[in-house]
């Protein structure tokens, strides 16, 4: 718990300076705050959680997202409060709407996809095999097959 | 059948290409708004010339206006100052909205009003002044209220305080010819 203190005020000092140590009313809000700067994403630098970057509008997300929590508000909340001004870009877990669908259904349509390409496989291979089978002829054995042919290479030769 | 199967990954590789392909030339900073077609969030903050004249979204209904946020210590901002006055000059309302970056107290930092507003003058002067007046938001309360992700970035307001369009990064000739001019024109009649 010490040490988590201390990384937040490292994380925090450097960018605020006024906010020396973050103190919560419970561990649960502490919880919340670290899961909720791990989750949203800083709009201005592309791949970084607003936990990790000092980027102004990071610094403000970092502070309003403890604001929030500290006023009790649950994860919900706080996210429907930073994507109805930033986005769903901001979440690092996107809703499954029209847009994202596909990120859903194409593992999905894959394995089926999958699964019907061995089935066909499996059939075509079946094909192959079962008319041979069924001719009563005997095949004659390999052997007499390969004598035949050297003795044909031999006379034309 | 044989044969197609043949073409498959033929058609993959292509496709993939042209995905990666069109990637080169997106724009990984452009993205939905959500505050498009929404009224300006509820705000009151002072003039940074005169900070006791304070604005509301109420001020500015009637005409529709650029909202151009901004700050001296941005140097795209300076960058686009000279094309923004140029558009004032064709009669486009622009208002600015000062985005003051946080002022580190452990460094010894303090926010000094008269400071920033000599620097700003002086900044229009060189520059040029496109702004009709400048909002100064300190906290970075309205900015933080239209998802502002940096400066500069621009909003159209519409005569009924809708905001319209939100354009992330600098307006040249370019950009306004492509983006703006029309739904600027549109908002006019």
């Amino acid at each position: 718990m010490k040490y988590f203190i201390f990384s937040l005020l490292l994380i925090t000092a450097a960018a605020q300076g006024t906010q020396a140590l973050i103190e919560f009313k419970s561990p649960e809000q502490q919880a919340l705050f670290k899961e909720l700067t791990h989750e949203l994403r800083c709009p201005k630098c592309q791949n970084q959680n607003i936990a990790d970057s000092n980027a102004v509008v990071a610094v403000d997300m970092r502070a309003k997202t403890l604001e929030l929590v500290q006023q009790g508000q649950n994860k919900e909340q706080v996210l429907d409060y930073m994507k109805s001004r930033y986005g769903d870009f901001v979440h690092y877990q996107p809703p499954l709407n029209k847009f994202t669908l596909i990120l859903w259904l194409l593992p999905a349509l894959m394995v089926c996809g999958l699964i019907v390409l061995l089935l066909v496989r499996r059939r075509a291979e079946r094909s192959l095999v079962l008319p041979e089978s069924s001719e009563k002829t005997q095949p004659q054995p390999l052997e007499q097959q390969l004598d035949q042919l050297i003795e044909q290479y031999r006379r034309k030769s | 059948m044989r044969k197609l199967a043949f073409f498959i990954p033929f058609v993959l590789f292509i496709a993939l290409s042209v995905f990666l392909f069109s990637g080169l030339f997106s724009n990984p900073m452009e993205r939905e708004s959500s505050v498009i077609n929404q009224p300006l969030p509820a705000f009151a903050l002072p003039d940074l010339q005169q900070p006791e004249k304070i604005w509301t979204p109420d001020s500015v209904k009637g005409k529709p206006y650029l909202l151009n946020v901004w700050g001296t210590w941005c140097v795209t901002c300076n960058a686009e100052l000279a094309y923004l006055t140029e558009l004032r000059e064709q009669g486009v309302m622009i208002v600015g909205l000062y985005y003051q970056q946080p002022v580190d107290a452990a460094f010894g930092e303090v926010f000094n009003l008269s400071a920033l507003q000599q620097e700003v003058a002086l900044k229009l002067e060189q520059q040029g002044n496109p702004y009709q007046w400048n909002i100064l938001d300190k906290d970075r309360t309205l900015i933080f209220d239209l998802g502002v992700t940096g400066a500069p970035e621009t909003f159209l307001i519409d005569a009924q305080g809708i905001i319209r369009y939100h354009h992330i990064g600098d307006i040249n000739p370019q950009v306004w010819q492509q983006k703006l001019a029309a739904a600027y024109q549109s908002l006019q009649e």
